[in-house]
Order: C-alpha cells, then structure tokens, then sequence
C-alpha cells in the first residue's frame, strides 16, 4: 500500500508513524518487561557416596526468585520417582543450600530438579541433577514421597515462565529475531505477488523492480536474522551454528534469493530478464514455504516451533511476551514495507539513470557484517547474569544492520537525485 | 499427451544421435566413481559410502540436464515454438531428463557396488537403495530441468544452472541422504516410506511448477 503513489500519502505517513512507534514500545519493553522466576543452575557443592547411598549438598539458583521469603521446597525427579530434598537453607532470594539422599541403585543417573514456593510457583531445571558415583539400575526403585506433592498448592503447581533453564532472559530476543524472519516472508511475499503480475503482463519491468526491491530489503532482513539467530543459539545451544533443519532452511533461503540477484546480473534484456527472474522467483518462494514451514516439521529440530517444540503455545509465551511480541511484529512489518518503498524509490532511479547513462547501474556490494571472533572475555560478558547480554547484542545487531541500510538507502538516494536532475518524480514506464 | 510423447522420442533420438552427449555422461559417473575408488582405496564407511552415493548422483544430474541437446539450436527452437505448445515442449524434456537420470542413478549404484561394495546394504535395501535413488532422480530432473532452461535462456549455461539449482534442490537432498542413511543404520525398507512419499511429493510439486512457469520462459521475447 506504501508504493502505489510516489508521493506519500496522509494514511501512509500515519502507518509510518505507527511502525515507529510500535518499535520504539518494543525496544523499551524489550529490555523491561517482567519475566516469570527460573532456575539458573544446580550445582553440587559436596558429595559422600557409601555402602548405602549417596548425600549431596546441592545448591540451586534461581533468577528472578524469592527464595528467602517463600519457604521453597526442593524435590528430584525422575519418571515416578520423587526425592525430596532435606534441610533447605535459603540464602538470599536467589541462592539456596539443601541435601538430597539417595539410595545406592538409581533408576536413571539424571534428575529432574523441582523448587515449588509460594508466589514463585513450580520452577524446574531439565536434567539439573546428576547422581554422580551411584549405579544406574532400570529396576530400582527409590521410595517416593508423594506427600510432597499433596502439599503443593494447587495454584502453584502451574509452570511459570520461563522455565526452560538455557533460555532465560534471552527470551527477550523473541521480539528481535523472530519478527525479522516474518518481515522477510511478508517481502518475500511482496515480491512473489509481484512476480506473478510480472509473469501476467508478460515481463512488466516496473513490477519487477518491485519484486526486486522487495528481495534486496527481505534479504537484508533474512541476513541480520540469521547474524541475531547465530548469536543467540550460542549461548542457548552453545555453538555457532548447530545442523538442525530450521536453521539449514533459512541459510538455504537466503541462498536462493541470492540466487536470484546473481540470475538478475547475468541477463542483459531487461524484458527477458523481468520474466526469467520472476520464474525463478515463484519456484524459490515455493521452496521457501517448504524449507521454512514444511520440513522443519518432519524432522527433529532443536528450533522452537519446530519438530514438536513448541514456540508460542501458553507453555512458552505468557501474557507479558504476547503483549509485547505482536506489537513488535506489526512494527518491524510496517518497518519493513517502509524500507521496502525507499528501496523501489532507489531500483527505479538507477533503472532511469541507467537509461540515460545507456549503461546499466551498478549494483553497490552489501556490506558484509562479521560477528566478532570468540575470545573469553568476549563470551564472558555474554554468558554473565542471566544471558540478558545477548538480547543487547542482538538489538545492536539489528539497530546496526538496519541503520546500515539506511544510511547507505539515503545516501544513494541523495547522490541519484543531484546526480540526475532529468528524473522526474516518477519514471515513465510505471503508468499504473 | 501424443504430442509430448512424440517430442520425448524426438529429444531422445537427438541424444542418442549425438552419441557423445550420453556417452559423456555415463563416462563422467563411471570415472567420478572410479576416482572415488582410488581416493578411499577399499570399503568405505556406510555414512562415507551413502554421502559419496548421493553427491556423485547429484553433480551427475547437474551435468546431465544442463548439457544442451543438439536440437537446441535457435533455429530448432524457433520451430518448435510456432510448432508444439510450451506444456508439451516441457513434459517432454522433463521426461527426457527423468529418464537419463534415472538410467545414470542405477549406474552410479551398480558401478559403486562393485568398486566400493555396498556399505551395510543387503538383501531388500539394496532395492530400497536404488528405489530411493531413482526416485532422487525423478525429483532432481523435475526441478532441474526448469533450471536449466531458465539458465539456457540467460544464456550462461552450467554455471549458472548449478548457482541457482544447488539451494533449490536441497530438500531433495535431504531427503535422500536421510533416506539412504536410514537405510545404512538398517532400517526396514517398509519403515522408510514416508521419505518415499516425500520425494514423490518434491517430484510432483516442482513438475507442476515447471509445467505452469515454463511457458512464460517460451516466449520468443
């Protein structure tokens, strides 16, 4: 709706406005909005392994918690079997000491551990305990105490989140990372739609600048998701990159519309040109959908969402995220198409000094962004309190890539238009 | 349909008159296979031996449907287009490509056994294997073929053909090598059907595709 007319209209500029404002909600509510209690970590302080069993001083810490004032109880659990943990010591909201014991056969060598306590609910820590130097036996059984579970009170059985422990804080880069790759489908499916009315009036050149505009700036999106993406599964998945079916997806996508622009480069006629790349366009969009929607569903994926992890169902979004996640959708959408637009404005000014020039424009190389080499201090700053580090990075990832665009957009732009006086506001062959 | 088979015998008497068109191609799986022999000296490992399988039967199908018949001529084409309709032009080099695929995939197989053994492959999956790699065939000349003609009509020809066809048919990939991997661990053939299904899904997609886009790249213009 952003691109119909060259001038831009009231209803346009307060969409604009709208976007803005949506980004600047989401930037501020990213970094504030509350998030539920966790557990951080559970680490075994001393261990005493005899004839009869295992004790283990355990001390467990919790991220946004109340341990000091909720009187929390501490049990292990595996399958059926519950240990209760004994003589909890709260130090501080955050921090507490108890003592596990358990027998000399265990059923599995790794523990659920669960911290149930007024106000801050049932928190859990997959795997968080590990009983070291005891013999695993798929028959034994540990005498459970399903007191304990009587005594919880039924509102505070409820899983509060976040609650799986490696995510964390880091939950806060949903509203960054996840709205880039929905605001390169909603380009990538501008420029899909367009490449069909190119194909529909056999090679249309103004509608297959659209399609490329869109591709360049859904590309931009698709490369700062990917960088934001890469950071953060390092210090969720703790590599890089991790060989899952989601994130092959998305590279692969963004191949291919590289593709696209390297198809684009090595045709001249730009009526065949028009034609051969909306073609290919259709059939990379199709792959899209089914890289990015369908495969990732059959296989088993560490992604949310993907392979039966859920990502926005109520165990992982609560209210809190929604409100804010949506908003910051919409805003990057409205970002996006505004971008978008600008883009258009630059593709038809080269395409109309490359007329005039009889040469064809040259396309200006994107930067290429590098994430910065891993040194410890580097991922210590990252790893430090609760991972809220990596929403920063990634934020400044985006505000740096989008920022980078822009400049480079209105700078180009500038130079087109005192370098081409000729140009009037609207080049001729878009008589739509 | 009469029309598409005509053509189909057309293309493929092209291509055995030419003789070194398929000729080249089985020379190039046979010695790409053979210097894979000499580079593992022995049985390879089964994940070795399946990822060697598919990726020799991938830059197999990239040379074969990018290789231009010597009906291709412009003045050939110029014919064919006041002569047949795009659709049949485009089921007819699909189906000339699955089936050069096709023949080259078992080679590839065939010749890989007999160099290389057959990894952990026995009795029924051996089958399995060669199913799923005809199959992979299918799929490959399907999107392939599209391609090609995309990068025939630039004008630019392999390179460009393996710039765009490489992402594309990744999930085909995936599929197959998941397929075969299965297979290497193995997996009953029965219990393998869905990646089966998958790539008949990934065939017949991409041949609508090409069969509804193909036309717009016919145009003399």
């Amino acid at each position: 709706m952003t691109v119909k007319q060259h001038m831009t209209s009231r209803g346009v500029q307060a969409t604009r406005l709208l976007g803005l404002v949506l980004l600047a909600y989401t930037f501020f509510m990213t970094f504030t909005v509350p998030l539920g209690p966790g557990l951080e970590d559970v680490r075994v302080n001393r261990k005493e392994i005899t004839n009869e069993g295992g004790v283990y001083e355990l001390e467990v810490v919790g991220h946004g918690t109340h341990f000091a004032t909720s009187s929390p109880k501490v049990f292990l659990r595996r399958g059926e079997h519950i240990v209760n943990a004994t003589a909890i010591k709260s130090l501080d909201d955050t921090h507490l000491k108890c003592r596990v014991r358990l027998p000399e056969f265990v059923p599995a060598a790794s523990f659920d551990v669960f911290v149930n306590g007024a106000g801050d609910g049932t928190i859990s820590y997959a795997n968080g305990f590990f009983a070291e130097g005891l013999e695993v036996l798929s028959k034994a059984r540990i005498r459970s105490d399903r007191e304990v579970l009587n005594h919880l009170a039924e509102e505070d059985l409820g899983f509060h989140f976040p609650f799986q422990p490696n995510i964390m804080e880091s939950i806060r880069n949903l509203m960054l990372h996840v709205p880039m790759w929905f605001t390169m489908f909603l380009l990538m499916g501008i420029s899909f739609a367009q490449s069909i009315r190119t194909l529909r009036l056999g090679g249309d050149e103004d509608r297959d600048l659209r399609a490329v505009a869109a591709v360049k700036v859904g590309l931009w999106f698709g490369a700062l998701g990917l960088l934001t993406g890469s950071l953060w599964a390092r210090f969720t998945w703790g590599a890089w990159w991790v060989d899952d079916p989601q994130l092959n997806g998305a590279f692969v996508t963004v191949m291919v519309y590289a593709g696209y622009l390297v198809l684009r480069g090595s045709v001249q006629d730009p009526k065949l040109r028009s034609r051969l790349s909306a073609v290919y366009n259709l059939f990379g969009f199709c792959l899209l959908v089914v890289l990015l929607m369908v495969l990732p569903r059959f296989t088993e994926s560490l992604h949310p969402g993907k392979g039966g992890n859920p990502a926005f169902s109520s165990y992982d979004l609560d209210s809190a995220l929604r409100a804010v996640f949506y908003p910051a959708v919409l805003g990057w959408m409205i970002l996006g198409t505004w971008m978008y637009s600008l883009a258009l404005k630059l593709e038809r000014f080269r395409t109309r000094r490359a007329q005039v020039e009889g040469t064809r424009a040259l396309v200006p190389l994107p930067v290429l962004l590098v994430t910065p080499a891993s040194t410890s201090t580097f991922e210590d700053f990252f790893v430090a309190s609760g991972k809220m580090p990596v929403v920063v990075g990634v934020a400044a990832i985006i505000v740096l890539g989008l920022g980078l665009w822009w400049v480079r957009a209105v700078r180009e732009l500038r130079r087109l238009q005192s370098e081409t006086p000729d140009v009037t506001s609207t080049p001729s062959n878009s008589a739509k | 349909m009469r029309e598409t088979w005509f053509l189909f015998k057309h293309f493929w008497k092209a291509d055995v008159r030419a003789k070194h068109g398929i000729a080249g191609l089985v020379l190039f799986a046979v010695s790409t296979v053979y210097a894979v022999y000499q580079v593992v000296r022995g049985r390879p490992e089964p994940e070795t031996w399946n990822a060697m399988a598919w990726v020799i039967l991938l830059f197999t199908a990239f040379n074969g449907v990018s290789r231009s018949l010597e009906e291709d001529r412009p003045e050939v084409l110029a014919y064919l287009r006041t002569a047949v309709q795009p659709l049949h032009f485009m089921l007819a080099r699909t189906l000339h490509n699955v089936v050069v695929l096709s023949g080259l995939s078992c080679l590839v197989v065939a010749f890989m056994g007999l160099l290389l053994g057959w990894g952990n492959l026995d009795g029924a999956r051996v089958g399995g294997f060669v199913a799923g790699m005809v199959l992979t065939a299918f799929a490959l000349g399907t999107t392939l073929t599209l391609l090609a003609l995309i990068a025939a009509r630039a004008g630019a020809g392999f390179g460009l053909t393996a710039v765009l066809g490489l992402p594309l048919v990744l999930p085909t990939v995936l599929v197959s090598t998941t397929l075969g991997g299965e297979l290497m661990r193995g997996v009953l053939v029965a219990d393998t059907w869905h990646n089966f299904a998958f790539l008949g899904v990934l065939t017949l997609g991409s041949g609508v595709l090409g069969a509804v886009l193909f036309p717009y790249l016919w145009r003399a213009s």
